[in-house]
């Protein structure tokens, strides 16, 4: 999870573009998904996504997320290949039951591909999208406060903070004889309750300590031009956000 | 008889940065060893490598002649007790009884034992049994942390670091717990540190580590006039037998103020 929301430095064409054209291309991508229910046109989509990955460079932690999704989707593909019974019977048990049909494949891989294809294109933006660059662009060019920007990005910062805070929590845990270590899946659920008391306290000590920071740093002062780096919209925003919409208006009519 | 604690040509990386490429050493029971280097030569790697956290991708650590590739952390945790630098970390409860009581209790521990060794632990460590540990000071709860770990009555403990942040005061109690248990009951301490005073002051003998690899090992006397090992391992040695290296061979013996005070009386006759 740590390295999920993680910038992935570059100078490729998508690194370049606006912050909020690229927020606006990943929400629009996610509609395209949304848009079909072919399956040759979420691979379609899929491969087009990870084509322009690779391009800016960031193909390997597309693989990753890719990986993470997938991951992710165990539990759909088998409830889709239990529950679709439709179409031809595949791995047909004595008695003549199938374990798996034409129609639990077919759609076990529609909405996997979907799931991709609507999620990845989110996480890709905050692969090549500094969390600084999103909130300043966001509070210069669409005027929201500086206050609520700030405590969306922080939340993301916390993330992978307090997954690695987890983590060491567990470590000492561990140290102490505590059987996170176990193999029954019930019991470490059961173990994870004191984990929270440390975690809670670690967090709202990490949370005070950046609040009194960012006070002494002149938090209450900044206003929206306070910002030294400009954001403006150029030629290759828009030739991206027309290539997104001519996707949008192709998937309506023919997807 | 097994060693107490065997590292045996141990190779560690995270992903491709090797951080031990080949380490050997053995530490036998009733020791008191203490770990040096400067930051990131691998200290803390090796404390969690003793105690399963972290396993070797090459070679074998062994604690009492068990493997620890084949036993789990959980387990070894009966035979080593761990002291984070951090102690936050390691307490979970909301008051002082229930946080050494705990690691009893998930070691099944029967709870007549459970109460008779909270209770001695609370005497030796002055601690009491209501406090709520995150409302005390940093001191404190590290001495909270080590009751919470000394009262497992570990073989081998281990100090990661365990007096960063405390003042004299609240050290000196840390590491005097811990010298009595080594004393009287021969346990055995593993200490990760690089302040070089207290090093001096407590440890028998001294690990020198640098970029994974031992640039020295022998008693603390010796590693303390290696200037020539401490340097290349980028720890700044402790001040009085520096300052006594400076003065020649009738300075050789001059570990402590007390000794200098002692060596400088005699010079003057």
């Amino acid at each position: 999870m740590g390295n999920i929301l993680e910038f992935v430095p570059g100078d490729s064409f998508l690194h370049r573009l606006n912050p909020i054209t690229k927020i606006v291309l990943a929400f629009l991508f996610c509609i395209c998904s949304l848009l079909s229910n072919n399956l040759l046109i979420q691979v379609g989509l899929l491969a087009f996504l990870m084509i322009i990955a690779f391009a800016a460079g960031i193909g390997e932690k597309a693989m990753g997320l890719l990986r993470t999704l997938l991951f992710f989707c165990i539990l759909m593909i088998i409830l889709q290949l239990i529950f679709m019974r439709g179409g031809v019977g595949y791995l047909v048990l004595p008695g003549g039951f199938p374990l798996v049909t034409s129609d639990g494949l077919y759609y076990a891989a529609l909405f996997t591909l979907r799931i991709i294809n609507a999620t990845l294109p989110l996480l890709m933006m905050f692969a090549i999208t500094q969390m600084n660059d999103l909130t300043n662009a966001m509070v210069n060019r669409l005027h929201v406060p500086y206050r609520y920007m700030f405590i969306l990005t922080t939340a993301f910062r916390f993330i992978p903070i307090l997954a690695g805070e987890f983590h060491d929590i567990m470590d000492a845990q561990k140290a102490r004889g505590v059987e996170f270590d176990t193999r029954n899946i019930f019991k470490k659920i059961g173990l994870i309750v004191p984990l929270c008391v440390p975690l809670l306290v670690s967090s709202v000590k990490k949370v005070d300590s950046g609040a009194v920071s960012a006070q002494v740093r002149g938090f209450s002062l900044r206003t929206r031009g306070a910002g030294y780096k400009a954001y403006p919209f150029r030629l290759g925003d828009l030739l991206a956000l027309l290539l997104l919409a001519a996707m949008i208006v192709l998937l309506v009519f023919f997807g | 008889m097994a060693a107490m604690l065997e590292f045996d040509h141990v190779h560690f990386g995270y992903g491709r940065a090797v951080i031990l490429p080949d380490l050997s050493f053995t530490i036998e029971k009733g020791d008191m060893v203490a770990l040096i280097g400067a930051n990131g030569a691998g200290k803390s790697t090796v404390s969690r490598l003793c105690n399963g956290l972290l396993l070797p991708s090459k070679g074998h650590v062994r604690v009492t002649g068990m493997d620890t590739k084949k036993v789990r952390t959980s387990a070894l945790a009966r035979k080593i007790g761990f002291l984070f630098q951090n102690p936050d970390r390691q307490i979970c409860k909301n008051t002082v009884y229930d946080e050494l009581a705990f690691g009893l209790q998930v070691q099944g521990v029967s709870e007549a034992e459970q109460k008779e060794r909270v209770e001695k632990a609370l005497e030796t460590f002055h601690l009491d049994p209501k406090w709520e540990p995150f409302t005390r000071s940093r001191g404190e709860r590290q001495r909270i942390a080590l009751a919470s770990v000394l009262i497992h009555e570990p073989e081998l403990i281990i100090l990661d670091e365990p007096t960063t942040g405390l003042d004299y005061r609240e050290c000196t109690e840390i590491m005097e717990y811990v010298t009595a248990l080594n004393r009287e009951k021969q346990t055995t301490v593993l200490m990760v540190s690089h302040d070089m005073e207290l090093v001096q002051s407590y440890a028998k003998r001294v690990l020198v580590l640098s970029g994974g690899q031992l640039l020295g090992d022998g008693p603390v006397r010796q590693i303390m006039k290696d200037e020539q090992t401490l340097h290349a391992a980028k720890v700044m040695p402790a001040q009085i037998p520096a300052l006594a290296l400076r003065f020649g061979d009738t300075f050789s013996d001059v570990y402590t103020v007390a000794d200098m005070v002692a060596a400088l009386e005699k010079e003057r006759g």
